[in-house]
């Protein structure tokens, strides 16, 4: 996707709610709307299955932010999933500010499956603002700092 | 039958584990008599020199007890992987680093200011004249690890410190010579809960407790009440020791064999169980106190499991422009 010798690219993983934010992706690439090509979409039967697991292991794979897409309030597919994930993410905000990562590298943000301009905007800001943070310290940090030879 | 050679190796850890060692009574005696201890710092008196004369594979089986925090601890566990043909990850230090591996959430620098204080002078140097003399110490590594972040290990034996059945189980398999495979977890393969006594509801989190604040019901499951109890998240095989005395599990024993990260798996756990009741947007408020009542989210769900955490340790932004 970029150089890695070049400008910093962020590598973006967004997980998306297959019944809402991934429609609104549907939408938005059917309206021709353009978003940056840094966000890679998983797509996932509801954000309520996005766990810590998922979110760290993106993260200590080399993702520089995470987005998880659900659906607003009162429109879950299985009731009460996004609820969990809201939850879930403040929990995960909050451990990463515990350990010095910007809580801003996980996102959460309720997309429905009409809003392909929202989706649009969402990536575009969201680029944006992993591009003003920079690189995530865990994957440059590992073989230096983290590893017990180093 | 020849006599087992055995040894037991300490690096970074409070002794604890030892004493654990002690805790089969009689038994040691038995291993005594089984197997010659060819190391033990805390009860023998072998030199690292002793060691390194050991022809490669000699030893049979070490247990080794703690963290990789120095140079030295590093040295040495390199050096008993070549001598012994077993190494045994004992004790959750050399597991998952522990509760000393929670070090890792500040840096070299920050332990060194807080223990010695700001005069750098003052901080241990590496090589020091005295008298004329030189004197080394071995360097306290930057980030602390695993065990098996450094060599190969055969098998892993939970707990701060195991509990005395599973030592005893481990040393009647020495005595006899029928040791498991490569790869046993002496533990239970379920998680706490599956042991525990008490009685699960799956109730809703509506306030989040810690055990100096309430005495809990010693009958209804700690979680139920509102204790955080890492049982979900942790392997059992301690026979629920702490629930059963009243106290919430710690997380000790480190994550089941299904789950690659026991903190971020006790997080999805809560966040599941937290809440008024009903779900809906007007609990989110509601909701987000809750959470609030939850003191140090890092020290509580990787208390013994920050060296091995999908992040291992903590980091700095520094907001680059390049990779």
């Amino acid at each position: 996707m970029s150089d890695p010798t070049g400008p910093f690219e962020p590598r973006i993983v967004a997980f998306l709610c297959r019944w809402c934010s991934y429609a609104g992706a549907d939408l938005a690439g059917v309206s021709r709307l353009q978003y940056p090509p840094n966000v890679v979409p998983m797509r996932v039967n509801c954000s309520g299955r996005v766990d810590a697991e998922m979110v760290l292991g993106a993260l200590e794979k080399g993702a520089d932010g995470v987005l998880i897409g659900g659906c607003h309030p009162g429109d879950c597919h299985y009731v009460s999933g996004n609820y969990k994930t809201r939850r879930r993410v403040a929990l995960i905000q909050r451990a990463l500010s515990e350990i010095g990562i910007d809580p801003q590298r996980v996102h959460l943000e309720w997309i429905s499956a009409s809003e392909g301009n929202k989706f649009q905007q969402t990536m575009i800001q969201y680029v944006e603002r992993i591009r003003d943070l920079g690189p995530c310290p865990v994957v440059e940090a590992t073989p230096a700092e983290a590893a017990p030879d180093g | 039958m020849a006599k087992a050679k055995i040894g037991v190796y300490w690096a970074a850890s409070c002794g604890g584990c030892d004493c654990s060692l002690l805790e089969v009574n009689e038994q040691i005696l038995d291993v005594a008599d089984a197997a010659d201890i060819l190391l033990w710092p805390c009860a023998t008196d072998v030199k690292y020199a002793d060691l390194a004369a050991y022809a490669d594979g000699e030893i049979d089986i070490v247990l080794f007890n703690g963290a990789i925090r120095t140079a030295e601890n590093r040295e040495i566990a390199k050096l008993i992987r070549r001598k012994t043909k077993l190494l045994v990850a004992f004790g959750s230090c050399a597991h998952t680093g522990g509760v000393i591996g929670l070090a890792n959430l500040a840096t070299r620098e920050e332990i060194f200011t807080t223990v010695y204080g700001e005069e750098r002078d003052r901080w241990p140097q590496l090589v020091a004249d005295e008298g004329g003399r030189e004197l080394r110490l071995p360097e306290f590594l930057e980030k602390l690890a695993p065990l098996s972040a450094v060599v190969a290990v055969d098998y892993v034996v939970p707990g701060c410190p195991p509990p005395r059945e599973v030592v005893g189980q481990i040393f009647s398999a020495l005595v006899a010579g029928n040791l498991p495979p490569a790869g046993t977890v002496f533990a239970s393969s379920k998680n706490l809960c599956d042991e525990c006594p008490r009685d699960r509801k799956q109730e809703k989190i509506a306030r989040i407790l810690r055990p100096h604040e309430e005495e809990p019901d010693p009958d209804r499951c700690l979680l139920d009440q509102g204790f955080i109890c890492m049982g979900p998240a942790t392997r059992g095989g301690c026979n629920a020791v702490c629930p059963a005395a009243n106290m919430p599990c710690t997380g000790c024993a480190g994550p089941t064999a299904n789950i690659s990260d026991q903190g971020a798996a006790m997080l999805n756990t809560l966040a599941s169980l937290v809440g008024t009741g009903e779900e809906g947007e007007d609990q989110l408020d509601a909701e987000d106190a809750i959470l609030a009542q939850l003191d140090d989210v890092v020290g509580t769900f990787y208390r013994f499991g920050s060296a091995m955490s999908l992040f291992r340790g903590r980091y700095h932004e520094r907001n680059r422009t390049s990779r």
